[in-house]
């Protein structure tokens, strides 16, 4: 066969040409047909950027209608960094733009916008914050010389603001840029359109407090934009737009009036009370302390106030390391920490309430049984004595009395009797401790009432902390007057005395009160989205003759031979009657806890106060005090300054 | 229509002579010649029009000028007898090369690194493509002069013929128009009856020297990455791969309808580059989608065997040759213009003839394909 025939070679040459067409063909099929919808996703994904634009979040108002949580808008000057890179003399640009910032009171260096724009965390296609918070001159000039700053863009942004300043920020809490943390395990949720509220890398996102815990409710639906962008990531045009939509408003059960007062009384209390000794020549160290403001009717939370407290908005900013420090050493005490429900102390005197009250309704005493207290309690063979504060004696003593000058001994004998039982701990359980309370906010303790069951096992478990695991009688009777195995948080004090005050019933505490639709008034009910309902978590039986006697005791603290009538001297007890039960905790080689637990009007109670301060000596000198003043709000009397350190009565 | 005079001429010359060139006329050819030339307009307007209203026609009507002057030169190389252009094609492949060697002089001007144009006024000459019609020229001439009689010393002439030109090209450089040239080569002296012993020492010479100038310094990096970007498409560090990965995602964007004329948005947004030259596949690919874009492979499919045909039907051998020079021409650029578009070829920059813009390539074309017609219309003479 020739090998070279004309005929063959052309044949040859066909044959190679078809093949190259149906190749082509094939691979065509292959990418139009076959490939073609996995691909044109990867295309419209490449020309497309999702713009978010936050939402306004939703507002907050206290109890009686009052913004406490507002927005207002923050005047942004930003750079978009692929504009800037056409510019010529873009160092000249960026040193034309500090001067104007410079000169028009938002100073700001070179580097420091070169460093904002040099940020990789920033979203590629949004134009790079340089400065917030200019003031209008800025923007007059930026857009009077605009042709001389191409690339600078400025922009309106609402922005969080506190018309009381740091009041209840414990409990508003703070919003901040969303951490990749929070990013990766936050459930976006939906709004009422089924929209979903989904988050970018810069959203603003609720950081602590209630903007933590309402976050779904107060953040708005994010405005979303899929801009079309070229090859250069340029923007050229919009595929869709879906305009932002405001969160709900929340309104609270927060008083904001009675919560500054709170939180000004303690923080005056603390302030007067730091470096004086008290009775036994301890020195106060008053480093820290809380007061709880509860409606005992539906649990509502009234005020909450912890000290030391901080600025949240510190945070929101992005905080040094340094500061850091310093708050989390504030006189010695963790600025950092809400003590109102992550505290926890012995309860001291103020748990005589649950100790009667078991007692009472088990038949070991009634109102009358009364023993002769000669300060001294003796337990055991040999004795171990426990003794009154100051060994002073009480003469005969019932319950009533008991509680109203604050016997220790009365109630070290009611421990005796209960010994080998845990009636006790079944009481303190049914007024809520124990347990969490369920409130709305993060980062709640539970506290603990210990049985003998339980002290063993603690000891089993941590040998080295509770070497002890047995169960003396000692205990029963400590326990009988809140010391040494029970530990509570302020709120649960505040909760179990809000149950005595109503008649037995347990709330679960709530901050949030109502929702309320966007841009809403507080007085048009048909704004009201939703109403949180009281939850009851719990009941005490408290029958006519427990009630009775114990809050014939509690009613006479705050007058005559109570222990906190000095604290309450000068208050119309007549126009608003306050009922309460002193208590002071002792710790070892400090000062001791000083608390006040206490509700009124006596007959139709309305509000629970409590107070707890450490290293603050008794109960009446410090917290007794620091409840009168809140008190002084709440029943609209006469306001009263700090008073001077002086000692109050010892219960 | 033919003007009237022009026509009746025709007619009457038909009448009295049955081998009368203009009897003999490939409609199928003129037909997808022009259809395609059309195409090319359109595509070649979508993708210079750029994004918003206010759009650039300057492309539009330097391409249709281009169409126009080419169809001149197509009736130009189908009317004067081809075996008159016979004589010729020593001075055409002396002038192209003149040119070639003028171009990387201080004469020519400098687009994106190469020196491959002329610049006269509004419009850039590209002596290159020129240079694969004179190629086709002096090759089918020696070919046909020697009559499958091809020693060693005849090889040598042949391959040095076609090495002036390659040398030149390279020296730009431009490795794509190079790569033409070299097919064209191997195609006319594989119909020209080279001894297969020679085809095999060509094809492992071709082989080996591809191989090594892959890996020697005689290629740039960049020329490099993008020969073998087609292998190697997840090697995100080269940005041919990126290229490619575009136009991959533009073509399937198109799917089986298309997006519509002017409607392509990942040509319109410029995520592929040279949309209107060397990747001008997938502007058409995504606008009319697999119907459209299958449709113009058809046509250019037939168009080449239209070619393919004539060439065995030619009179002479040299006709022969001429048509499988204009054949290989069209079939390569094809293959590696849609091939590169699609990921299967590497990335050089060729044509797409007829369709992708500008004004060389254009009109080469179309004088090839009057040639083409000129050995078809004479095949009884």
């Amino acid at each position: 066969m020739d090998t070279t025939s004309p005929r063959l070679r052309m044949s040859l040459l066909g044959v190679v040409v078809a093949a190259c067409f149906i190749a082509l063909f094939a691979r065509l099929w292959y990418l139009q047909v076959l490939e073609a919808p996995e691909l044109a996703v990867q295309a419209t994904a490449n020309r497309t950027r999702t713009v978010a634009t936050e939402a306004p979040r939703g507002r907050i108002f206290d109890s009686k209608g009052r913004v406490i949580v507002d927005n207002r808008t923050s005047l942004v000057v930003s750079i978009d960094r692929n504009e800037l890179k056409k510019v010529k003399d873009s160092d000249d640009l960026l040193a034309r733009l500090a001067d104007v910032l410079t000169e028009n009171g938002a100073p700001i260096k070179i580097s420091t916008i070169e460093k904002r724009l040099a940020d990789k965390k920033s979203d590629q296609v949004q134009a790079v914050p340089i400065a917030t918070d200019v003031t209008e001159e800025v923007i007059h000039r930026l857009s009077e010389y605009a042709e001389d700053f191409p690339s600078v863009s400025y922009e309106r942004k609402t922005v969080r603001v506190y018309p009381y300043g740091t009041a209840a920020s414990n409990v508003l809490g703070y919003t901040g840029r969303i951490t990749a943390e929070i990013l990766k395990k936050i459930e976006p949720g939906t709004d009422p359109d089924g929209v979903e509220k989904t988050y970018q890398p810069d959203s603003i996102v609720g950081m602590a407090g209630i903007e933590s815990t309402y976050e779904k409710e107060l953040r708005g639906t994010p405005g979303i934009e899929l801009v079309q962008v070229d090859f250069k990531n340029r923007p050229v045009g919009t595929e869709s737009y879906q305009p932002p939509k405001s969160g709900n408003d929340i309104q609270l059960h927060i008083d904001i009036e009675v919560q500054i007062r709170a939180e000004q009384a303690l923080v005056e209390r603390l302030d007067v009370l730091r470096g004086t000794s008290q009775r036994d020549g301890t020195i106060r160290g008053a480093p820290a302390g809380s007061v709880v403001v509860l409606d005992p009717r539906d649990g509502g939370v009234v005020a909450l106030a912890s000290a030391p407290s901080y600025d949240p908005q510190e945070f929101a900013a992005g905080i040094t390391q340094e500061r850091y420090n310093q708050l989390q050493d504030v006189n010695g005490a963790s600025a950092l920490i809400d003590r109102s429900i992550t505290g926890q102390y012995a309860p001291g005197s103020t748990f005589k309430l649950v100790t009667a009250a078991a007692a009472l309704s088990n038949g070991l005493i009634d109102g009358n049984s009364s023993i002769y207290d000669d300060g001294v309690y003796k337990v055991g063979n040999p004795a171990q004595e426990f003794t009154n504060a100051g060994s002073i004696k009480h003469g005969n003593v019932n319950v009533v009395r008991g509680l109203t000058v604050s016997s220790d001994v009365y109630f070290y004998w009611l421990g005796d009797r209960m010994d080998g039982t845990t009636l006790i701990q079944d009481a303190a359980t049914a007024f809520g401790f124990d347990k969490r309370t369920g409130i709305d906010l993060p980062n709640e303790s539970a506290g603990y009432v210990l049985t003998k069951a339980e002290k063993k096992a603690l000891s089993n478990k941590y040998p080295d902390a509770y070497p002890n695991g047995d169960w003396y009688t000692g205990d029963n009777v400590q326990l009988a007057i809140g010391q040494n195995v029970i530990v509570v948080t302020p709120l649960q004090l505040a909760r179990a005395y809000a149950a005595f005050a109503n008649g037995g019933t347990v709330y679960q505490p709530h901050v949030v009160w109502k929702i309320l639709k966007p841009n809403s008034t507080t007085t048009d009910p048909s704004d009201v989205l939703r109403v949180i309902e009281p939850v009851v978590t719990g009941t005490v039986t408290l029958p006519p003759d427990v009630r009775g006697p114990i809050a014939s005791g509690l009613e006479g603290v705050t007058s005559g031979l109570g222990t906190a009538a000095s604290a309450f001297v000068g208050f119309d007890q007549q126009a608003f009657p306050v009922v309460g039960k002193t208590g002071t905790a002792q710790v070892d080689g400090k000062a001791d806890t000083s608390l006040f637990a206490s509700y009124g009007p006596a007959l139709s109670p309305k509000w629970v106060v409590t107070a707890v301060m450490e290293e603050s000596g008794f109960g009446a000198e410090a917290s007794g005090e620091v409840t009168r003043r809140v008190y002084e709000v709440i029943a609209n009397q006469a306001l009263t300054g700090a008073g001077s350190a002086v000692n109050g009565s010892m219960d | 229509m033919l003007p009237q005079s022009i026509s009746s001429r025709a007619s009457k010359l038909s009448r009295r002579d049955p081998t009368a060139p203009l009897r003999h006329i490939d409609p199928v050819l003129i037909g997808c010649t022009v259809i395609l030339s059309i195409l090319g307009v359109i595509a070649v307007y979508s993708a210079t029009r750029g994004p918003g209203p206010d759009y650039s026609k300057s492309y539009l009507y330097k391409q249709a000028t281009f169409m126009l002057i080419g169809a001149g030169a197509m009736i130009f190389c189908s009317v004067v007898d081809y075996r008159k252009l016979h004589d010729w094609a020593w001075a055409f492949y002396g002038i192209t090369t003149a040119l070639l060697v003028l171009v990387i002089s201080p004469l020519g001007s400098e687009v994106n690194g190469a020196k491959s144009w002329f610049s006269l006024g509004p419009f850039q000459m590209q002596p290159a493509e020129f240079s694969k019609l004179s190629l086709i020229g002096v090759l089918a001439f020696l070919l046909s002069e020697f009559r499958g009689d091809i020693d060693i010393r005849r090889l040598v002439a042949l391959l040095a013929t076609a090495a002036l030109p390659m040398a030149l090209i390279m020296l730009q450089p431009d490795l794509g128009e190079t790569l033409i040239l070299l097919a064209i080569m191997m195609t006319i002296m594989l119909v020209g009856g080279l001894p297969t012993k020679y085809i095999a020492v060509l094809t492992i010479v071709g082989v080996v020297g591809v191989v090594g100038a892959l890996n020697s310094p005689l290629l740039a990096d960049y020329q490099r990455n993008r020969l073998t970007a087609f292998v190697n498409p997840s090697d995100t560090s080269n940005s041919a791969v990126y290229n490619i990965e575009q136009s991959q995602q533009a073509i399937a964007n198109g799917g089986i309808t298309g997006q519509g004329l002017f409607d392509g948005p990942q040509t319109k947004l410029g995520f592929v580059p040279e949309q209107q030259t060397d990747f001008i596949f997938t502007a058409v690919a995504e606008q009319f989608g697999f119907i459209g874009a299958s449709m113009m492979l058809f046509l250019y499919g037939l168009l080449c065997y239209r070619i393919w045909r004539i060439a065995q039907v030619a009179k002479d051998s040299f006709g022969t040759y001429l048509c499988a020079g204009v054949l290989a021409m069209f079939a390569f650029s094809a293959f590696e213009n849609v091939g590169m578009a699609m990921g299967i070829m590497p990335v050089t920059g060729i044509p797409l003839l007829l369709i992708s813009a500008g004004g060389s390539a254009t009109i080469t074309a179309l004088a090839g394909l009057g040639l083409v017609l000129n050995v078809y219309m004479r095949r009884f003479q």
